[in-house]
């Protein structure tokens, strides 16, 4: 069905495969194949601009879509004529970041976008510079321009409350504007990401495409071991790179260790959050023996560094084992032990009950992932959809609950929590005999790989073309946040001020995640939406 | 110069997480530095030292600049992990300052401030225990370890003043902690301080 819309569209097939096709749309033509991939229930899941001067003829985007029927990524590749694309943010909402990113790193311009201002710089970078561009060097620091000032509108009937960028609430830095009448939140805004760090470009120029799996894990200090697994499958899928068995089983292992204590740090952040001190120590001190965990087999508390291309660097002796499942059977008792109490906590859970809703519709629209997605009845899970490391092979449920407010987060999140001790003891159980890394490759030339993984926050995508002499040309990494983010403001607005961080931590952002290519600009990373809650309508924009 | 307890402002200056949850992870039940007085506050303007995490973005200097500006003197810094003690990885990218020896050049030139006293803690991210002895150093609860080491094949009394002038310089014109010093030579180890 998807080979029938690009044939229509007179789409050439690059490469097509069990989990990817890769196609070169015309221009003219890449608006009609969005909608119509839209429609036949393809969600995009990112796009990367690329100055492909240094392998063929100019700037091209490429625009990702997940089909999660089929299992398969599509991958449509565009090229730029004058340096112009037509836009398909008017038919695809998510698309807007993706194509005002290309827009600043790269410089493409596109054509119809309803917002083409800056999205990734800040604000004191000086006009026309663009730095992923193959001629601008990565160690390049151009000095600070004068920023435009911007004049706020003000209206007098709401008190504006700014949160962040450095707040005690938030641990990460971000701000949040909320608008309030009396104690109800009318408007939110989100502003100003603090932690671009210039990876991808640091990527590309100074490191090797074996440096990068280190590089990788430290875009996020929580779930870097799942950045790295996805850059990992990324070049594996490029070069065709067979990952021995026993590897791939150690990578489920110590991504579902990484899921575990995400989540476990997570319910202790919200549980913080709403004054329940007590919880936030319980949950951080069964989290503290996965640390001990993650130490005992990898070497190191948190940047396990144990992912390679085409395998895994340690193995995993009989001792380890008996130690993780000693460890596993304690924690899981006292898991259970304190969601019990926490089930049978009335203010707390009213302080979660019906707060903070995401409806099933919005969400699909926006596009979220992860538990956010789960916990609005969205059944998606990139381990079931497009099954990675030793997922295939491995029995375990998704959990999905229906109401959408943080209540229903929490919860789908404790049965992941319970569902990953499952997996753990199922990979210890069945991990296989034999190598751990397969070293017997080849990297070819400006071949395309994509790799995707869950996330403790959703699904992961790395988007990578590699170049000669052991160098990566392009490589793009989408976090989970990225697509969560935009869910806030609906979250947020017709709820309580004193709701707002609860809201806000429900997601799980992970700002480190999302911020290594984008800093979001203050007027125009909104979305507005006034009035009340239930008779709201939803503006996009300026 | 800190005896007693400690109140620690935290600012993420572009980290990548790793260094924050060790951070939260010392006031967690296993370690509890709460304990000793040390605790995390919500203003800088009640914190006796700021904790950077993270190389420092383009993007959220100024706000640390400002953050630093107000805590109260006599005010402490550490840098925890490799990204705010040198920068990590990303030491000469476009879009960081590159820790807080940049930093510090950053606030001499263009805001006139004198950098606080500084408390390096290295790691990737540091151990929970690392951090914890980084702050008793702070407290001069623990002797520092660490040294400062030169090797010189031949020596004479020259270069032993040489030497020395330039050490002393060293530790005059900086407010931070100065390892002890150590010479080594062929024939065995002469120490100053």
């Amino acid at each position: 069905m998807i080979l029938d819309i690009l044939r229509k569209n007179d789409a050439e097939v690059i490469r097509h495969d069990e989990r990817l096709i890769i196609t070169s749309v015309p221009n003219e033509k890449l608006e009609e194949v969005a909608k119509e991939l839209f429609s036949a229930n393809c969600y995009y899941a990112t796009g990367v601009g690329v100055d492909e001067r240094g392998m063929s003829q100019g700037f091209a985007i490429y625009h990702i879509f997940n089909s999660e029927n089929e299992g398969k990524y599509i991958v449509i590749k565009t090229f730029a004529r004058n340096l112009t694309i037509p836009s398909i943010t008017p038919v695809i909402e998510g698309a807007n970041w993706a194509e005002r990113e290309a827009m600043d790193m790269i410089g493409i311009k596109f054509d119809g976008h309803p917002e083409p201002e800056r999205l990734i710089l800040p604000d004191d970078w000086p006009e026309g510079l663009h730095p992923l561009r193959k001629d601008f060097p990565y160690n390049k620091r151009p000095p600070s321009i004068k920023p435009k000032s911007r004049v706020k509108k003000k209206d007098p009937n709401t008190i504006e409350v700014p949160v962040g960028p450095y707040h005690p609430a938030l641990h990460e830095p971000e701000s949040f504007e909320l608008y309030i009448k009396g104690e109800e939140i009318v408007e939110a805004k989100y502003k100003g990401f603090h932690v671009h760090r210039g990876m991808e470009k640091l990527a590309e120029s100074r490191m090797t495409i074996n440096q990068i799996p280190f590089l990788a894990e430290r875009i996020c200090g929580i779930c870097g071991f799942t950045h790295s697994c996805a850059y990992c499958q990324a070049v594996e899928d490029a070069a065709k790179i067979d990952v021995p068995e026993r590897a791939l089983y150690i990578r489920t292992l110590l991504l579902e260790i990484e899921r575990i204590h995400s989540h476990l740090l997570w319910f202790g952040v919200v549980f913080h959050l709403l004054g329940f001190e007590s919880g936030f120590m319980h949950t951080w001190r069964i989290r503290e023996d996965f640390m001990n965990l993650a130490e005992i087999l990898t070497g190191n508390r948190k940047t396990y560094g144990m992912n390679l291309i085409g395998g895994v660097r340690r193995a995993i002796d009989e001792s380890k084992k008996r130690k993780v499942m000693r460890i596993v059977e304690g924690s899981k008792r006292d898991t259970v032990e304190i969601f019990d109490n926490v089930m049978g906590m009335r203010e707390l859970l009213n302080r979660m009950e019906n707060v903070g809703v995401l409806p099933k519709k919005e969400a699909r629209g926006i596009g979220v992932v992860g538990p956010t997605a789960r916990g609005s009845g969205i059944d998606t899970d990139v381990r079931i959809d497009h099954p990675y490391a030793a997922y295939g092979e491995l029995e375990f449920k998704v959990p999905v609950y229906k109401t959408g407010d943080v209540l229903s987060r929490v919860l789908v999140r404790y049965e992941e929590v319970l569902e990953s001790f499952w997996i753990i003891e199922q990979v210890l159980d069945q991990l296989p005999q034999g190598d751990i890394i397969n070293e017997n490759y080849k990297i070819p030339e400006f071949a395309i790989g994509l790799g995707a993984t869950e996330a403790p926050r959703g699904e992961d995508v790395h988007f990578l073309i590699t170049e000669r002499e052991n160098k990566v040309y392009r490589w793009h990494p989408r976090a989970p946040t990225y697509n969560n983010l935009p869910a806030l403001p609906i979250m947020l607005v017709g709820e309580k001020l004193a709701d707002a961080p609860v809201i806000i931590g429900s997601i799980d952002p992970c700002f480190s995640c999302t911020d290594h290519v984008s800093i979001i600009d203050a007027e125009r990373g909104k979305i507005l939406w006034k009035g009340p809650l239930n008779e709201g309508v939803r503006t996009w924009g300026g | 110069m800190f005896e007693k307890s400690l109140w620690v402002f935290h600012l993420n200056s572009g980290s990548c997480n790793g260094c924050d949850i060790e951070v939260l992870n010392i006031f967690a039940p296993r370690q509890d530095v709460e304990r000793f007085g040390i605790k995390l506050v919500g203003s800088p303007r009640h914190a006796d030292a700021i904790a950077f995490t993270g190389p420092i973005t383009r993007e959220s200097l100024p706000k640390a600049v400002e953050a630093l500006k107000a805590v109260p003197e006599p005010k402490l810094l550490l840098a925890i992990g490799s990204c705010a003690c040198g920068g990590g990885i990303w030491y000469d990218t476009y879009a960081v300052i590159g820790g807080v020896k940049e930093f510090y050049k950053i606030l001499k030139e263009e805001y006139n401030i004198e950098p606080p006293t500084t408390i390096y803690i290295p790691g990737c991210p540091p151990k929970p225990e690392a951090i914890i002895y980084g702050v008793a150093l702070a407290r001069k609860a623990v002797k520092q370890k660490q040294k400062k080491e030169i090797y010189i094949e031949e020596l004479n009394e020259d270069m032993r003043r040489e030497i020395a002038e330039i050490l002393f310089s060293e530790a005059k014109g900086t407010r931070h902690f100065l390892p002890n010093i150590v010479v080594k030579t062929k024939e065995g180890e002469e120490s100053e301080s």
